[in-house]
């Protein structure tokens, strides 16, 4: 279980600079942040909550946005979970569904719970994970990164790995070219 | 749990034993207690985690596929492992300190799982400061320090290897860890004073309890001790209450069969107690138990309780034991004579204040002697009646004859005498006086009953109605004569010789007691006599009788003089005045006739002499009337004269020669049966009755066997019961009675020769 527990996800290639074809606006007077879920993942609950802190405080710093991922052929409730809703309970942030998880592959996003910061210019400030382990809630050297950029502080670390389940299915996975993190 | 304090064996040593005994029962009570909870929260734990996997991580996703969580697994793995151990040894081996330490880990570790499995939520690190206070519950301290050791163990181990599995950063100083460490030291710190304060409250209350039961064990020593010594008082009162009911049964049962109670009288309350045959001698009951002694008194004899008390209380002055025969009466009406004993006993100061004694029913001895005294009087009264009867009966047989003689031959001078011969008053006074030398005989032989009676069917009336005109003569004109007669009157059988003879001497009695006149009244009536009636005098059988009853307007007599009124040679008319043989001769008379005679009398209101004699039932036409006296009757028969007495021989021979008879004589019974022989039979036998050789009544039985139906006139003074039953001459036979005069002997002759069924 340890294993598990600690074992990070796999991470694609996360663009320095924000790409053009995002479909997410970006926001040119404050920082933008995405997190890349998957609504079924139990671990992204413990990085919803770190997130959740994170907001609460950088309030008014940065523009949030979490994406969950949507198969193409899902139906309209597959992605209504819990953690769905949760999202949506937390101030500020903006809950929208990434059908066929295309926005997480355009940000290199593999695992759930990866988070992705840019400058308001564009430019990539962090991406990681922002758990010690999976499912694990806590102080992380991910929200302390981040909290430290948006502080206008030097962050420690501008990488960190993330923990929770893998977006894509396997195949679709090593299509995008990267690996499987469901290995037990 | 509760068995295993049971099952802790009790030092039998110092009260501190026994208080280290007990604190440590009272904590293995508690530890067992404790293990007992953790036996079953640890598996609810382990489910509660199983549960919160499944809801929490169910399943791992990738993309649209998932599997199962790894969470599952390890909360149905690693919680079974770690709950396992500790589970097994709370049942199995409870109470030991391997068990709770092996808990305290186990509790540790599932914290930690329940931690991981909740994502690390700060919510659930409260489990670990939850289990160290359940553990706390054990109240060894030693037990926090395992729990302790591990969490602090599991975080050094992890920050120093593993920091971002614990602080999230790769990288934590050592201060952290020991932070963690402290906020469960901080819990447990004050969870250690609490156990140390708590383990001293359980040694107080364990002292106090060894006291406690110290001081109860030396009650119940002694109570123990007291309770032997009472059931052994108890076994032995009952044993003594036992013996004392036996011994009781036993005395009331000698006293029932001796018919000896005793009782006990205390003087000072006056409260009288008794045993039951106490009580029912005197007829009192059970309830009067306790009644004072003048209560007591009410149950004895109004004549006998005067002077009973005097004795009683004689005997408290003197102080001495007293006793006494007196009579009780029952309630019932039972009479009975005890014979009381008692003693006095005294206090110091010599006043008496209890009396104990015994009453004895003697009633029985007392009736007895009384028996005895009247079988004594009565043997007495009939050795004299013998004496006199036989010394009558040996003067009366010769002096019979004597006067048989001088009668006889005084009557044959009266008769040749004319009535102006001088000589002829000389005659009547020696007739005279053998006249009554023949009735002095004649009483002497009635009251001691050896005359002999000739019964015959009387009626009394007309007896009483012929002696009216000798009667008036005899009482004088002073006294007034008046007859009652019951017109209805039964017959009875008798001697009327004998009947006119003891009227003849009650009304000279009664004229004596009248001297200055008075009335003597003869009344006749029929009467029963019933059982109450019986024994006045002798007893009689119950049923009809005819009363004689003669009556005096005299001085009266008194109860001594009625006592000894009808014994011989008693007398109260002086010396010279009477013989003393008169009442006698009725008694003798009557009794003799199977009556009884009775009488009345209180001085100063006369006399009453009642004759009861028995009524015959069937009346009978055999009614004897007197017979006037006239020329001597005549006959040619021939008559054999059997005497041995020669001059009543010659004169009764003489005599009858002198009627016409054709006279053989003979001196005894064997000349007589010669002659008989020798002559043939006679038309009639005069025979003596006493003779030598042969008695007269020898002499009929041979002249019966010879020649039944044969006459026999027997003549006697006194006849010695040779013919007569009990007096009463036998059936069938012929009697003359000495001294006869020429007349009676001529008549008597004539009648038996006439009649051949006797008279």
């Amino acid at each position: 279980m340890a294993r598990y527990e600690h074992t990070a996800g796999a991470t694609g290639r996360t663009p320095q600079n924000w790409p053009t074809d995002s479909t997410v606006a970006l926001d040119h007077f404050h920082a933008t942040l995405l997190m890349f879920a998957h609504p079924k993942c139990p671990c992204t609950r413990a990085s919803l909550e770190e997130l959740n802190r994170l907001l609460t405080h950088c309030q008014g710093q940065v523009t949030t946005h979490i994406l969950f991922f949507t198969p193409e052929d899902a139906a309209t409730d597959w992605t209504q979970t819990g953690l769905w809703q949760s999202a949506r309970a937390i101030p500020g942030l903006r809950v929208e569904a990434d059908l066929g998880g295309r926005q997480a592959a355009r940000f290199g996003a593999e695992t759930s719970g990866y988070v992705v910061l840019y400058d308001p210019r564009g430019e990539l400030l962090f991406h990681g994970g922002v758990t010690a382990a999976r499912g694990h809630a806590g102080d992380n050297t991910g929200e302390t990164a981040i909290a430290a950029l948006l502080g206008a502080r030097q962050a420690e670390t501008e990488r960190t790995p993330v923990f929770g389940c893998t977006l894509q299915n396997p195949e679709r996975a090593s299509q995008f070219g990267v690996e499987a993190c469901i290995k037990p | 749990m509760h068995q295993a304090i049971a099952t802790v064996p009790k030092a039998s040593g110092t009260v501190e034993a026994r208080r280290a005994e007990l604190f440590e029962e009272q904590k293995q009570n508690i530890i067992q207690h404790t293990d007992w909870i953790f036996a079953r929260l640890m598996p609810l734990q382990w489910i509660g985690g199983i549960i919160v996997a499944l809801f929490v991580s169910p399943r791992t996703w990738a993309g649209t596929e998932s599997q199962i969580h790894p969470h599952i697994w390890a909360a149905v793995l690693l919680g079974g492992a770690i709950t396992s151990l500790p589970v097994f040894l709370t049942l199995n081996q409870p109470g030991k300190a391997l068990t709770r330490h092996t808990v305290a880990i186990g509790q540790m570790l599932m914290s930690a799982l329940l931690i991981h499995l909740t994502g690390g939520r700060i919510e659930t690190h409260f489990h670990v400061f939850g289990s160290l206070a359940i553990l706390a519950f054990y109240r060894d301290w030693r037990v926090l320090m395992s729990a302790t050791t591990v969490v602090y163990i599991d975080h050094l181990a992890r920050g120093y290897f593993w920091p971002q599995s614990v602080y999230g950063v790769l990288a934590a100083p050592v201060w952290r860890s020991l932070e963690h460490a402290a906020w469960v030291i901080f819990e447990v710190a004050f969870l250690v004073i609490s156990i140390r304060k708590s383990q001293s409250e359980m040694f107080s209350v364990a002292a106090r309890q060894a006291e406690l039961e110290a001081l109860n064990a030396n009650i119940e020593g002694v109570v123990e001790e007291r309770t032997a010594e009472l059931i052994r008082e108890n076994a032995e009162r009952r044993q003594a209450e036992q013996r004392l009911k036996k011994s009781q049964a036993q005395l009331a049962q000698a006293q029932q069969i001796a018919h000896v109670g005793s009782w006990e009288w205390d003087i000072v309350a006056d409260s009288v107690t008794w045993s039951d045959e106490t009580g029912r001698l005197y007829g009192q009951r059970s309830e009067d138990l306790g009644s004072p002694m003048a209560k007591c008194f009410q149950r004895v004899h109004p004549e006998d309780a005067v002077w009973a008390r005097s004795i009683m209380e004689e005997a408290m002055r003197n102080l001495k034991p007293f006793e006494c025969e007196h009579r009780v009466v029952t309630p019932g009406g039972i009479e009975r004579v005890i014979h009381s004993r008692g003693e006095i006993v005294a206090d110091a100061r010599g006043r008496a204040i209890r009396m104990i004694g015994t009453a004895q029913d003697i009633t029985a001895a007392k009736r007895a002697a009384e028996a005895l005294r009247q079988s004594d009087e009565k043997l007495r009264q009939s050795q004299k009646m013998e004496a006199v009867g036989r010394l009558a009966g040996g003067v009366a047989h010769d002096f019979n004859n004597l006067l048989t003689v001088i009668t006889g031959y005084s009557d044959l001078l009266l008769r040749e005498l004319s009535e102006a011969n001088p000589l002829r008053e000389d005659a009547e006074q020696i007739q005279h006086a053998a006249a009554r030398a023949a009735a002095l005989t004649r009483q002497l032989l009635a009251f001691s009953r050896k005359q002999v009676l000739q019964p015959r069917v009387l009626e009394l009336n007309g007896v009483v109605a012929n002696m009216g005109a000798m009667l008036r003569r005899l009482i004088g004109e002073d006294i007034e004569l008046r007859t009652s007669f019951d017109s209805l009157l039964g017959q009875v059988k008798a001697d009327q010789g004998q009947i006119e003879q003891v009227i003849l001497n009650l009304a000279v009695n009664a004229r004596d007691a009248m001297l200055h006149g008075g009335k003597l009244t003869i009344q006749t009536a029929n009467v029963y006599l019933d059982q109450k009636s019986v024994a006045r005098n002798r007893e009689l059988e119950v049923g009809e009788y005819v009363m004689l009853a003669i009556s005096d307007t005299g001085v009266g007599m008194s109860e001594e003089i009625q006592a000894h009124l009808f014994e011989p040679f008693f007398s109260t008319k002086g010396v010279g005045k009477g013989t003393g043989l008169g009442l006698a001769t009725c008694y003798g008379i009557v009794c003799q006739s199977g009556g009884d005679i009775r009488v009345y009398s209180e001085p100063g209101t006369g006399s009453t002499f009642k004759i009861y004699l028995p009524r015959l039932l069937t009346s009978s036409a055999e009614i004897s009337t007197p017979k006037a006296s006239g020329e001597l009757p005549r006959g040619q028969e021939s008559v054999l004269m059997v005497e041995d007495d020669s001059s009543v021989r010659k004169l009764a021979a003489s005599l009858l020669r002198s009627c016409g008879y054709q006279i053989q004589e003979a001196v005894d019974a064997i000349e007589a049966l010669a002659i008989i022989d020798r002559h043939g039979a006679f038309d009639l036998v005069i025979t003596d009755v006493i003779m030598p050789q042969m008695s007269g009544k020898e002499l009929y039985s041979k002249i019966m066997q010879r020649a039944p139906g044969a006459r026999v006139l027997f003549m006697s003074g006194y006849t010695d019961d040779a013919l007569a039953h009990h007096g009463v001459l036998d059936e069938g036979l012929h009697f003359l009675e000495k001294p006869f005069s020429p007349a009676r002997l001529a008549q008597k002759v004539r009648t038996v020769l006439d009649n051949t069924a006797g008279e």
